[in-house]
């Protein structure tokens, strides 16, 4: 999504349809690459320092979670069970007597793998399907929207059966990893990604700038990738950052059927159902997770928004 | 996800409590507690059934309907005997040829009279093969039933298909007159009159029989109800009051309005609010507030579930039953039903339900008492687990996973074993696994039985061969004394023999049992009089407005 | 463009065909035992076995069970279901109504709060109003949808009284809750792409013409800066529009509505593959109709859109 360096069509075309602000003084400040603006002024954004320490953070805990708790997030005994906050666990213990900030921190993990990997392989297939679509049209368009309507259609439940029928150990029994469910996920989520691409580059490839570019002689990739893409790539960076908190949910939906990642394995996501089903006991089990959940949303969230904040031309 | 959870009920008399209602529900009355007024309608939520014809109809939802719209052979009494019902006399000389004589002038719905024939046409259409009714395998007894039901000559696998059927009727099955007609058993078995009670030995009408499948979306039954309307599919099955009922249990209200429901969590949110009467199953998640919520409106009854952990006998791991017990020591059951399941089941320490003639408490002894010092020393003993490390399977859509998990956690803490609960996402592919010797660890089961008599536990589960023995255990001794019960002369012999093949098991220890059923229930302030029988069933017949 | 609606309607069939394969092909590989399914946990006789494994032509090579499943469907007739015994049809027919009314307030619902949220976070980037539509779109992201819907059903409905508990007695009002709880998970990403969209185009050019032009504040939001910035939006409630039908597995179970989405995901669990090709079949149909009134909306919003 980021242009490292200005070709002279590009400019003559962003010139012509104005969609660089036209200021004066940064015009004249021909030395920098618009990457090069757009990293000095991201830095300069607050949103961005603190999308960052978070992001930071959750990644920390997500490589050392010993760091953290020195508590065994599988050691439960009933006798605790539901228990609330206390000194000796922060968060309280779950239904089944286990520690709760402990399996937060232990589920960390998991969630980011296949919150974050999804959603970049999503992301991927769905950028990719959707500029395709968008920009050739005619048949390329039919052929790649016939395979997104069937891949919409496809329940995620069915997809997710089929697929992880087929990751067994040596005995014919499940065990299905954490990259085995990114796969899966990622499966059945590029598809509203793909369409939303599609209409945004359907919608810039008209834009005056493209015309211009195209009528200057350049390649259909550089087009594509240095004219249209940047353009149209917001919604897909709205949509991607929201549905990293929808996938690791669906990764709770995988596990709780017993095709997902295999216990012992955690995931916020399995934290999440489990509480859910004993909320009039107790919100706590759901609360902690789920607010780790948002955190980590939030905050990606707004690093897509900083990001894009300081890539888009239109916008600076 | 249903029809793994509500596993399958065989399911029986209109009226089990019908015997006990005559003079039971007397007494209440006597005390004042059924102060119910007349007439009324009430409602009562159900999942979605199956299906809606008798032979047909194993699981509990139709067999709830159905119980409303026919009357049985055979119901129950209070110990759970049967007591003619629709039957005037159901006799024997040999425990081979049965004489069953039906109450004169009982008509169906539809106004055409319930004779001989209507039986043995409802039995014939079930037995018969190529309709794969679900009950199919409750006329295997009868004689004649090969005929019906030939064998595939070179197993299911086989590129052959099973040949067609040579009759379409039972030998067995022979009309006499009107009102009598003959079961002719192929060996001989003293318990049969129990058997009479369930759903698949109601009678078929004649319009049954033109068209099955219509029918079946407004079954025309000879019971205290009669259905209004169709089955509206996913929504309500209404049925009113029968004015040609003969029976003694004369229905108290007007109609019952069967909600169907998607999940137990909506339909205890609609009792609370007051749009249902009355819930058959209160969910797990809300056992620690009904209490609270419905007070003394919050009741539980005796059920015929039995849940345990099996040792597939292929795996070498648990094949000393000095391990096995190890780990059933180390169980505590008391923590898991109160903590786990808000006493919504009771701990288990006998391989057959209390429900059942010749139950005796703890039969398990000391196998199944909570003693983690003495656990750990049998193990010990019994030279440890090979690689400290074992997993319970259970099938990941039947709600099992609460009290498999805390299974584990206890046995992790009280063995020093590594546990883990092993889901599989349904209990076919469990059994498929288990069958092809795939699956390596202990898995949950569970029955529930299909006629209170204590050989529907041992029978199936123990038996060499038994058609729901998985786990492949095998003792001839055991059999013999299964099969030394079964041709009794009388119960009480029966009996004997059965409680000594219990005790076998007791030593071999082939599964872990862990707990007895109950019907948890609620109803609403706008009903009195609810009960529950043995097949998780509202008996709709002594329901009253309040 | 009339030419072009009529050859993507044309397209819809071999679509529709393939889908019908490819789904047919999904369930043949899921792995199970449809009849051990019909029995719980109870053994299958083995004749019983015989006979249904016949019945359903579940021993057949791949392609003879399709082309018995096609040859049907050419007759307008979509088979039987396994589990219940009875006509797909007539299982599409009770359920689509059902769907289409929940999927409708909950489609209106998210347009509606989504879109005026959206529009209103984005004129006033980094005021109170942004944080706001940030903040209370992000916790329903973060509450999982069978909290919320229990949530609302336990307080609105069953402790306020103000909507039914559940079921589909009471009519259209029947339907309000749980479309609405059903509309808020996509809400906000109506919300954020239309705040996005709008931020983006208010800083156009042929804004800054039409407001340099003296044109009147509403006018400029409404028409200029609105209709360009709804491209997104209107593919993403396009797609939506689908799983709003196919995905309302939760919500439909808590709200006790019978519609697609409690009968796919039971058929699912049964492996009962000809009712889970019919829905999913009906489904993608769906989703076919939605893109092609998608592209043609394009067509509406912007101009310089064309089909040849």
């Amino acid at each position: 999504m980021s242009n490292t360096t200005k070709s002279p069509e590009e400019a003559f075309a962003e010139g012509m349809a104005g969609t660089v602000v036209p200021d004066v003084s940064s015009k004249q400040d021909k030395t920098r690459s618009l990457a090069q603006d757009a990293l000095r002024d991201l830095i300069r954004r607050p949103m961005f320092i603190v999308s960052g320490i978070l992001i930071v953070a959750i990644l920390i805990i997500a490589s050392f979670p010993t760091l953290f708790t020195s508590v065994d997030p599988l050691a439960c005994d009933l006798k605790h069970s539901m228990e609330g906050p206390s000194g000796s666990a922060w968060f309280g213990y779950n239904f089944q007597g286990c520690d709760v900030y402990s399996q937060t921190i232990y589920g960390t993990r998991n969630s980011i793998i296949v919150g974050v990997l999804t959603t970049i392989f999503s992301l991927i297939i769905g950028g990719l399907v959707g500029v395709l679509g968008g920009f050739f049209g005619k048949w390329t368009d039919a052929l790649l929207s016939f395979v997104t309507n069937v891949f919409f259609g496809l329940p995620l439940l069915l997809a997710a059966i089929v697929i992880l029928n087929n990751f067994r150990d040596e005995k014919g029994m499940r065990n299905a990893g954490v990259m085995a469910v990114v796969l899966t996920l990622s499966v059945v989520g590029w598809m509203s990604m793909a369409r939303v691409m599609r209409g945004a580059v359907m919608q810039v490839k008209q834009a005056d700038y493209v015309a211009a570019a195209r009528s200057l002689g350049a390649s259909t990739s550089r087009m594509m990738f240095r004219h249209v893409l940047p353009n149209s790539i917001t919604p897909l960076i709205v949509v991607a950052t929201i549905s990293l908190g929808a996938v690791i949910g669906a990764e709770a939906t995988l596990s709780f059927l017993g095709i997902g990642i295999r216990p012992p394995a955690i995931s916020w996501g399995v934290m999440i159902s489990e509480a859910q089903g004993r909320i009039s006991q107790g919100l706590h089990p759901l609360l902690f997770p789920s607010g780790m959940l948002t955190i980590t949303v939030l905050a990606f969230i707004m690093l897509g928004d900083a990001v894009r904040d300081a890539f888009d031309p239109k916008l600076r | 996800m249903r029809g793994a959870k509500s596993a399958k009920w065989v399911a029986g008399a209109i009226v089990v409590a019908l015997a006990a209602t005559a003079c039971g529900g007397k007494d209440k009355a006597e005390e004042g507690e059924g102060k119910g007024k007349a007439g009324g309608a009430v409602s009562v939520g159900i999942s979605e059934p199956k299906r809606l014809v008798p032979q047909t109809t194993t699981e509990s939802e139709g067999s709830q309907v159905l119980d409303a719209l026919f009357r049985p052979l055979v119901s129950y009494d209070a110990k759970n005997q049967p007591v003619e019902d629709a039957a005037e006399s159901v006799t024997t000389t040999d425990n081979s040829l049965w004489t069953v004589k039906i109450k004169p002038g009982q008509k169906f719905h539809d106004g055409t009279p319930v004779t001989a024939k209507s039986y043995v046409q409802g039995w014939n259409w079930g037995a018969y093969g190529p309709n794969a009714a679900d009950g199919n395998y409750f006329f295997a007894t009868i004689e004649g039933y090969d005929a019906l039901n030939p064998a595939d000559p070179d197993g299911e696998e086989g590129p052959k298909k099973a040949p067609e059927p040579t009759a379409k009727e039972l030998s067995g099955l022979k009309v006499v007159d009107e009102t009598t007609f003959t079961v002719k058993l192929a060996k001989p078995f003293a318990d049969y009159k129990t058997v009479l009670g369930y759903t698949v030995f109601y009678p078929l009408p004649d319009a049954a029989i033109a068209n099955i499948k219509a029918y079946e979306q407004a079954p025309i039954g000879q019971g205290a109800f009669k259905i209004e309307g169709k089955w509206d599919h996913n929504k309500s099955i209404k049925v009113v009051k029968n004015p040609d009922y003969t029976g003694t249990n004369k229905p108290n209200v007007d109609s019952v309005t069967y909600k169907i429901y998607q999940k137990q969590e909506t339909m205890y949110k609609d009792v609370v609010a007051g749009a249902l009467d009355v819930i058959p199953q209160v969910p797990s998640s809300e056992l620690a507030n009904a209490p609270k919520q419905f007070g003394e409106r919050f009741k539980s009854s005796p059920a015929s579930t039995f849940q345990f952990v099996s040792f597939p006998t292929y795996d070498k791991k648990y094949s000393k039953p000095d391990v096995r017990k190890a780990i059933s020591m180390a169980i505590d059951r008391e923590e898991i039903t109160k903590v786990i399941l808000n006493d919504s089941q009771s701990p288990a320490r006998s391989f057959v339900s209390p429900v059942v003639g010749g139950y005796r408490d703890n039969t398990c002894g000391d196998s199944c008492k909570f003693d983690p010092a003495a656990a750990k020393a049998l193990l010990a003993k019994a030279g440890g687990i090979e690689g400290n490390k074992i997993n319970i399977g259970y099938n990941g859509d039947g709600g099992h996973k609460e009290w498999v998990d805390a299974t584990c956690n206890q046995i992790k803490k009280n063995l020093g074993v590594e546990c883990v609960g092993q889901a599989v996402p349904q209990f076919a592919e469990l059994l498929t696994q288990v069958e092809q010797k795939k699956f390596s660890g202990m898995f949950r089961m569970g029955w529930i039985m299909d006629y209170p008599s204590m050989e529907n536990y041992l029978g199936p589960l123990f038996t060499t061969g038994g058609s729901s023995n998985y786990y492949g255990y095998s003792n001839k001794k055991f059999d013999k004394l299964v099969e030394d019960g079964r041709a009794a002369k009388t119960s009480a012999e029966a009996i004997k023999l059965w409680q000594q093949a219990e005790d076998v098991l007791v030593q071999d220890m082939p599964v872990i049992p862990l707990r007895f059923g109950k019907n948890v229930f609620a109803h609403s302030k706008n009903v009195s009089n609810v009960e529950m029988d043995l097949f998780n069933r509202v008996d709709v017949t002594k329901i009253s407005k309040a | 463009m009339g030419r072009f609606v009529i050859r993507r309607i044309l397209q819809m069939v071999p679509v529709f065909i393939g889908t019908t394969l490819i789904v047919y092909f999904l369930v043949t590989q899921m792995g199970g035992d449809p009849i051990q399914n019909l029995y719980g946990e109870k053994p299958v006789p083995d004749n019983i076995r015989a006979t249904l494994t016949a019945q359903y032509h579940l021993d057949d090579p791949f392609f003879v069970r399709y082309w018995y499943y096609f040859s049907g469907l050419l007759q307008g007739d979509f088979g039987e279901s396994i589990a219940q015994g009875r006509p797909i049809a007539e299982l599409l027919v009770e359920a689509w109504p059902e769907t289409l009314k929940v999927a409708g307030v909950a489609f209106v619902f998210e347009l509606v709060i989504g879109v005026v949220a959206g529009v209103l976070a984005g004129m006033r980037r980094g005021s109170f109003i942004d944080n706001l539509v940030l903040v209370s779109t992000l916790t329903v992201i973060a509450i999982p949808i069978f909290v919320l819907g229990n949530v609302g059903q336990t307080f609105l409905g069953q402790e306020w009284g103000l909507f039914p508990v559940a079921g589909t007695d009471d009519g259209f009002i029947s339907y309000l809750l749980p479309g609405m709880v059903l509309g808020s998970v996509s809400l906000a990403y109506i919300a954020r792409l239309a705040r996005a969209s709008v931020a983006e185009n208010l800083r156009a050019d042929y804004i800054r013409t039409a407001k340099a032009k003296g044109l009147p504040k509403s006018r400029v939001i409404g028409i200029h800066v609105l209709r360009n910035s709804l491209i997104p939006v209107v593919t993403y409630l396009g797609a939506d529009l689908g799983s709003l039908m196919g995905g309302a597995i939760v919500t439909e179970g808590i709200f006790n509505i019978p519609g697609v989405g409690f009968q796919l995901f039971s058929s699912l669990n049964v492996e009962d593959g000809p009712a889970v090709v019919g829905f999913v079949s009906l489904l993608v149909l769906v989703y076919l109709i939605t893109a092609l009134v998608v592209d043609m909306l394009y067509a509406v919003l912007d101009p310089r859109i064309r089909y040849e």
